[in-house]
């Protein structure tokens, strides 16, 4: 139940390549808090879909290019 | 700590201190009129989860004003599920002691007990989903 997701994202990269975006900021962009942000950026939770293409949107990527399966 | 963890922090707190001073209520009278300890308890609980909420959300205002997001409510909704159970099985055990010879008094307090401590489970539910992983 509180095993980590198998999914690994590029979250944390992508927010540092634009602009040093805050975990806030995202959050606030894609309609979710600061510590859901530091939650998926360290693996303890995978968004909904709609999380991750909002994410994915917003830097201008796709969802599979953010997102990716542990050991891919 | 974000806002809800603050939160059931706090009302986790306020529900084992009122359940503790319930039961010592009880403890010195268990077979006095169910309304004894009943009203001063459940004014206790609204009183200080009143005064609780309202200091959380004058400290941090704008996260007092947002909806719960996508994973704050899994948590949540994960919590109520196991805290129900928890209910479920006081309120069970409960009516069986009844039945096996309890007062009505007594079944009372013990189902007061059970929704005490499945309140409790579930604001240590939502602080452990919330800082562990969820999905």
């Amino acid at each position: 139940m509180s095993k980590r997701p198998p999914i690994t994202n590029r979250v944390r990269e992508l927010r540092e390549e634009h602009e040093k975006m805050s975990q806030a900021a995202l959050g606030e962009a894609v309609g979710v808090t600061r510590h859901t942000i530091i939650a998926i950026e360290q693996g303890r939770y995978s968004p909904s879909l709609e999380t991750a293409f909002r994410i994915a949107r917003l830097f201008g990527v796709g969802v599979e290019d953010l997102f990716g399966w542990e050991g891919e | 700590m974000s806002f809800r963890e603050k939160s059931a922090w706090v009302m986790g707190a306020i529900m084992l201190a009122t359940g503790l001073w319930y039961a010592q209520l009880v403890m010195a009278a268990p077979q006095a009129p169910v309304i004894g300890p009943l009203i001063p308890y459940v004014l206790a609980v609204i009183v200080l989860s009143i005064v609780a909420q309202v200091i959380l959300a004058i400290a941090s205002p704008k996260e007092a004003d947002s909806p719960a997001d996508e994973r704050e409510r899994a948590a949540i909704d994960r919590a109520g599920y196991i805290s129900g159970l928890v209910l479920g099985f006081g309120v069970i055990t409960a009516i069986i002691m009844h039945i096996g010879g309890w007062s009505a008094a007594l079944l009372v307090h013990a189902i007061v007990g059970a929704l005490i401590v499945s309140t409790i489970a579930e604001y240590a539910l939502q602080i452990f989903y919330f800082r562990r992983a969820i999905r």
